[in-house]
């Protein structure tokens, strides 16, 4: 619903090229199931506005929203979610610890889903401080920070350990 | 129908995929700072599939689907047919809560052609963030991944099982759906409902249509587990075997009887179809059972199919079991001969064995696959596949293009390697 990063006519060829180009060349092979982890000890927290009244959600509430299969927080009100970049740390490991899946796996749901006509992937933002000004200024958003970033304008709902 | 052309057209697919992938963003180039979301936004996106297959049978070609020209065996012993294609989509915000979508997919066809084909092209109003509302050229909801079956990024293996997924070659539906997200508890599900009709894109003078097709899916899904349920039901058209129809009713009322049997002339067809996946990460199993029956020569037929594998770094190692087999005999007695002049009665034979020839078309076959998916990046994936398939009881299973030296209920072999992306 909000995206906040324009797709720009080189971007799809730069990504059509890379997808022909790079991917064949295996230079990174392995990476693509073998995302870069959070050192175990940094936390993420789960983070809806000071003003939105969602107190606290399960991860699997958590994950039905971010993979499109819930549209409302549990008390009706419709959620917005922010993802962070593609390829970034804070999001390999959010999915892999909330949804079980890899960035391999993320991508291929949002295929099955994009190609059908049933959803389009969330919204990406550059990182956590950007997450979190989008979050507090936004009583529907709901996005996933390390737990460094996390100051009193959001509220965190779930800590994903 | 059944001769292979040689020296086929070198489709160039990277060239059409840019065409594709161009063609739209040329068009809105003034739009592209906008933001998403935001009427006159849009965005392309896009999959394909490169892939290579060798079958060791010589007497009919393997491939994916009825609506092909030829595949891997006897039109050639490798086939960059069977898998390859390329589809690009173009997604569009209208207004608030319009949105539309036009989807593109080149792919061999009947007339060997890679010729793109407008896959779906559709209005969507979003009446609430759960129900929507569309109106056009819609994917039909089949089978567990029947609505994405062309998108080979999005599934473990090299293709569906084609002994399910053979028995719709048609993806698509002109008409209305609705599409309703409900849940209950932890259990997240999709209903849709659709209604339309689809005119079959075969060589004339050939023809091929399904009428007042209505399809009801759900999808449960509750955390890794997933479960869907697909009815659908058309009233099938084709003149396909037409000749032979013409030859029975020549014979009187009881070749009038047959026709009428065995025609597909206005003739009700459902399909049932149950799948589940499991799918906790590290490993899956997926699992389809379903039911396809028509009063016409293609009979009823079960498929099922079982599938699991594990993913070990980059590398998804899996297997699958499949098959599909027709209720009841596939045989027909035909015509009776007796008291009939040897002259005669040589041509009511021949009529006989002409319908038990088409009634052969019901699909018999098992098939045992092993392969390995590699995630070579985020959006592309390789995969190495082989099968080991068989016809069984008389029928060509899934083959097209069968020769005179075609024999039933002996396995062959299929190498495939595929190379899948989406941007």
């Amino acid at each position: 619903m909000l995206q906040f990063q324009p797709m720009h006519l080189h971007r799809h060829l730069q990504r059509l090229c890379a997808a022909l180009a790079c991917g064949l060349a295996i230079g990174n092979a392995g990476a693509a199931a073998s995302p870069v982890r959070l050192p175990p000890a940094s936390d993420l927290v789960v983070v809806v506005s000071a003003r939105n009244p969602v107190t606290a959600l399960r991860a699997d509430q958590v994950a039905a929203i971010f993979l499109g299969q819930a549209m409302r927080f549990p008390d009706g009100v419709e959620a917005a979610p922010l993802d962070q970049r593609i390829g970034s740390p804070v999001r390999d490991t959010f999915y892999l610890r909330v949804a079980n899946k890899n960035p391999a796996l993320l991508k291929a749901h949002w295929s099955k889903m994009v190609f059908t006509g049933r959803g389009q992937p969330p919204g990406e933002l550059e990182d956590s401080a950007a997450v979190r000004r989008k979050v507090a200024e936004d009583p529907n958003a709901i996005g996933y920070i390390e737990r460094s970033a996390l100051d009193a304008s959001v509220r965190a709902v779930l800590v994903v350990p | 129908m059944l001769q292979s052309i040689p020296g086929r057209q070198a489709a160039c697919p990277l060239l059409l995929m840019l065409a594709l992938a161009l063609g739209p963003a040329a068009a809105h180039a003034r739009d592209v700072d906008a933001e998403s979301g935001k009427p006159g936004s849009w965005s392309v996106s896009g999959f394909g599939t490169l892939g290579l297959t060798h079958a060791s049978l010589r007497q009919a070609d393997y491939t994916t689907s009825v609506l092909k020209k030829s595949g891997a065996g006897a039109s050639h012993p490798w086939s960059v047919d069977v898998d390859s294609r390329f589809g690009a989509q173009l997604d569009l915000t209208l207004a608030r809560r319009w949105s539309a979508v036009v989807q593109v997919v080149s792919e061999q066809r009947l007339d060997n052609t890679y010729r793109p084909q407008v896959e779906w092209a559709n209005i969507k109003y979003q009446l609430t963030p759960e129900l929507a509302l569309r109106v056009g050229r819609i994917a039909l909801p089949m089978f567990l991944t029947a609505d994405y079956r062309k998108v080979g990024y999005a599934y473990p293996w090299v293709r569906p099982p084609v002994e399910g997924y053979g028995a719709l070659p048609i993806s698509s539906s002109d008409g209305i759906d609705a599409t309703l997200h409900w849940g209950i508890g932890r259990v997240h599900n999709v209903t849709q409902a659709v209604y339309g009709h689809e005119d079959v894109d075969v060589a004339a003078p050939l023809y091929a249509y399904g009428r007042g097709l209505a399809a009801l899916s759900n999808t449960s899904a509750w955390g890794d587990l997933s479960v869907r349920i697909n009815m659908m039901r058309a009233e099938i058209t084709t003149n396909a075997g037409s000749q032979l129809f013409d030859a029975l009713t020549a014979f009187g009322a009881p070749g009038q009887a047959l026709a009428r049997r065995y025609a597909i002339d206005h003739k009700e067809a459902d399909m049932l179809n149950i799948g589940m996946s499991y799918d906790p990460g590290r490993w899956f199993v997926m699992a389809e059972a379903g039911r396809t029956r028509t009063r016409s020569l293609l009979g009823t037929t079960h498929n099922a199919y079982i599938s699991g594998g594990w993913r070990w770094r980059a590398l998804t190692p899996y297997a699958t079991w499949s098959r599909v087999r027709a209720a009841g005999s596939t045989a027909e007695n035909g015509l009776p001969l007796d008291g009939l002049p040897p002259a005669l009665a040589a041509q009511v034979a021949a009529v006989n064995g002409g319908l038990n020839n088409l009634l052969a078309t019901a699909t018999q076959q098992t098939s045992a696959a092993a392969g390995v998916r590699w995630d070579l990046r985020t959006g592309m994936a390789l995969k190495l596949q082989y099968d080991r398939v068989k016809p069984i009881d008389g029928s060509r299973g899934t083959l097209i293009n069968p020769t005179p030296a075609f024999r039933s209920d002996r396995a062959f072999h299929v190498a495939s390697v595929a190379l899948d992306f989406v941007y």
